[in-house]
């Protein structure tokens, strides 16, 4: 069989050596067209190393990533709950090895984009001729008083980056009382995975229930004033949870006073601007903005936080030959408000097309036609899901948000409006499942 | 790993005419949960590589322009013009099929079997490889995709369009539906 897109997508070839376009040279002669090197192995960085070599196995590519194992955040809420064991969300970086693509496990401390070099804390140092960075995000704990590192890792989990903090906040969830308190407060947009606060506050809730914690209470405190999928998740909790005041998840918005400030770790208690609020388990989401390596390199020139690209490659618009995807960047259609969600469904559409960008300037061909796309599922019951699909494309050289191809679930269906049949959401909560292994698959696979 | 690079060169916008569509980026946009070449890694996904090409077209228009419930992709379809979808079609059509044989017990393979023999094969081939010229191929479909697709049928509140397979559909009794599925998952020929 041939290989994958190869055949239509490359052809036989002349003697075309290499490099042409990138400006530096630093590929060694006829064998490798170019060196790319990738920081980062979450869904975005290993996507995108994964394609550059399906796309064009002359590229040589180094896959710089901290850590052995990768945890997906994607469902780890059901890790919370107690529906999924951590286990079934892991992945290792095997699959990548296989196409060739060659894996550090270090960590990058320094770039220098002048000499095209990466430094590592175990004193590696690597050349590269194109650069793709998907180091994710860096939490912000100082934005919120009271809160650090320390206490996020031993009493405040955020569990926003899966892995030890998420069954952290498992066992403080076992360990609640009926009748507890489980606050959890959402950061000022933009933030990784918009829906997930609001999954996480019914994967708790169904934890409650299973468990016969019905007196318990799950309270969001929200920076904000709407939240991703609202009409589909106040529909679910208040359907099988109870919503409000009176129900088990209360919301309340930013012009509420839902603003969390500061955090006395001591009490658990949370200060909003106005008021305070007890919990027996505190979940604070920490503002966050791009990872420290795309931050440290002067990239996060969008409200000092995210990384600015340019729309038909993903390279940075600071820096040449330096691409940014996944959560660090900023894109999408700024000016309608619809920036592109920090999804992993997101980062892997955007590092497909930093990649073929690339595959194409090293090859000396046009630019291939970019189309950007989305879709998020949120599971708040074993049997009860909904998405958000999201199309972007590229007009005049900017991000433009297809209307008609986004959406989320219908909440009602047909004209007079009746509920929708529980069949959708069944349907929906077992898709999930499927395109969780087949992300994890297409990424690391 | 590297044996043919020196004799290639990208050839961009190839498998299709129109000069405004790269059908290669617009297919790796369905990889996330449809596989790699259209092969579905998650059991409740299906695999679309190797379909026929009409049947891939006609399913993608119906939910465009709403002549079939789905969940999810008749939102993704609805942003892409006739001819995108056509060249989606024509894309994963000429990828190869690959069953995906997922295991089960022999009790079901047994029970499976009878119930197709009386319900199915006139109309998807004994193994499911070898189906009439408007249903596609469901050997080493993904099983709890076809277990999902048979609900679909089975409930009157989702609107599935054809009438023949729903009536087959509905005639089975509820414990037949998984055997079914888990015999036609499990076919590799
Ligand atoms: C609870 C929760 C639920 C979510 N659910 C969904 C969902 O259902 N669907 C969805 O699409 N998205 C979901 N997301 C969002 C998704 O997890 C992120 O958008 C996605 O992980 C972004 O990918 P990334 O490559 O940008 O970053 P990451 O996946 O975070 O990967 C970054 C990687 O870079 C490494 N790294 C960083 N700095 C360095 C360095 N200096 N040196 C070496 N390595 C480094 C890190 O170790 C990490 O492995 C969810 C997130 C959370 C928190
Ligand atoms: C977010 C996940 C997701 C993405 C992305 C996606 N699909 Fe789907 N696809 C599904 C689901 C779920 C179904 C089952 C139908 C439904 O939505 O109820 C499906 C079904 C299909 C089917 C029917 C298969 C059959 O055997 O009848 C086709 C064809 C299809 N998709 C094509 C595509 C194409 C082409 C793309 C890329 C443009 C794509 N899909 C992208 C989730 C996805
Ligand atoms: C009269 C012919 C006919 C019979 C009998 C029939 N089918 Fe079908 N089947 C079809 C057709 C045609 C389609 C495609 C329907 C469409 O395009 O909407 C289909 C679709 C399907 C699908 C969905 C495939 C996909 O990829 O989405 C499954 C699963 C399936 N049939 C299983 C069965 C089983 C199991 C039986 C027996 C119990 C059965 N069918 C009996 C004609 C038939």
């Amino acid at each position: 069989m041939p290989a994958y897109d190869r055949r239509a997508f490359i052809k036989a070839l002349s003697a075309a050596p290499a490099a042409s376009i990138l400006s530096i040279s630093n590929a060694h002669a006829a064998k490798v067209k170019a060196r790319v090197v990738v920081v980062g192995g979450g869904y975005g960085g290993a996507t995108a190393a994964k394609y550059l070599r399906l796309l064009d196995p002359g590229i040589e590519v180094t896959l710089i990533e901290r850590e052995t194992v990768y945890t997906s955040c994607p469902l780890s809420n059901e890790v919370v709950s107690g529906e999924r064991a951590i286990e079934t969300l892991q992945v290792g970086y095997k699959g990548i090895q296989k196409h060739g693509v060659r894996v550090v496990h270090d960590e990058v401390t320094a770039i220098d984009p002048a000499k095209k070099s990466v430094t590592t804390a175990g004193g590696q140092n690597f050349v590269y001729d194109a650069l793709i960075l998907s180091p994710g995000v860096e939490f912000n704990y100082g934005a919120v008083q009271g809160l650090s590192k320390e206490l996020a890792e031993s009493r405040l989990p955020h569990a926003w980056k899966a892995g030890p903090q998420t069954l952290l906040l498992k066992r403080q969830l076992e360990a609640m009382p009926d009748g507890g308190r489980f606050i959890i407060a959402v950061p000022k947009g933009p933030f990784r995975c918009p829906p997930g606060p609001y999954e996480r506050a019914a994967q708790v809730a169904h934890y409650c229930k299973q468990h016969g914690k019905n007196k318990a209470k799950i309270l969001i405190l929200d920076a904000n004033d709407s939240f991703s999928k609202k009409p589909l998740f106040e529909q679910a909790w208040k359907a099988l949870y109870g919503y409000g005041p009176d129900g088990m998840i209360e919301w309340v918005s930013g012009a509420n006073d839902g603003k969390v400030e500061r955090v006395d770790p001591d009490s658990l208690t949370c200060h909003t601007g106005f008021g305070e609020h007890n919990g027996d388990v505190v979940n604070i989401i920490p503002p966050h903005s791009a990872g420290k390596v795309a931050r440290d390199l002067g990239l996060a020139t969008f409200k000092n936080a995210w990384c600015e690209v340019k729309p038909e490659s993903m390279e940075a618009t600071g820096q040449k030959d330096i691409y940014v995807i996944g959560d660090s960047c900023v894109g999408g259609d700024l000016a309608t408000n619809n920036a592109f969600p920090k999804s992993a469904h997101m980062a892997m559409s955007q590092a497909k097309m930093a990649a073929a960008a690339l595959v194409a300037k090293i090859n000396g061909l046009p630019l291939p036609v970019p189309v950007y796309t989305n879709t998020c599922y949120s599971v708040v019951a074993p049997d009860w899901g909904f998405s958000v699909v999201h199309l972007y494309r590229v007009e005049n050289g900017q991000w433009v948000y297809i209307k008609s191809g986004s959406g989320i679930s219908p909440v009602t269906l047909g004209t007079p409006p009746k509920p929708v049949p529980r069949i959708y959401r069944r349907l929906e909560a077992q898709y999930a499942e499927g395109w969780l292994r087949n992300v994890l698959a297409d990424a690391f696979g | 790993m590297r044996k043919g690079v020196m004799a290639v060169v990208l050839f961009w916008a190839a498998g299709t005419t129109m000069a405004d569509i790269n059908v290669d980026t617009l297919a790796r946009t369905c990889n996330n949960c449809h596989g790699l070449n259209g092969v579905s890694a998650g059991a409740t996904m299906p695999s679309i590589g190797g379909l026929p090409k009409g049947y891939l077209s006609k399913i993608m228009k119906e939910w465009k322009y709403d002549k079939r419930a789905a969940a999810t992709m008749n939102r993704i379809v609805k942003g892409f013009s006739d001819d995108e979808i056509d060249a989606l079609a024509a894309y994963f059509s000429k990828r190869r099929w690959l069953p995906v044989a997922q295991k089960t017990s022999a009790v079901q393979l047994k029970l499976g079997k009878s119930v197709i023999r009386e319900n199915c094969e006139d109309c998807h081939g004994t193994y499911g490889n070898d189906p009439d010229i408007d249903a596609p191929r469901i050997d080493g479909q993904s099983t709890e995709y076809m277990a999902l697709e048979l609900e679909k049928y089975r409930d009157e509140a989702f609107d599935m369009p054809h009438r023949k397979m729903k009536k087959t559909i509905r005639r089975l009794k509820d414990g037949e539906v998984t055997p079914v599925v888990d015999y036609y998952g499990a076919q590799k020929r």
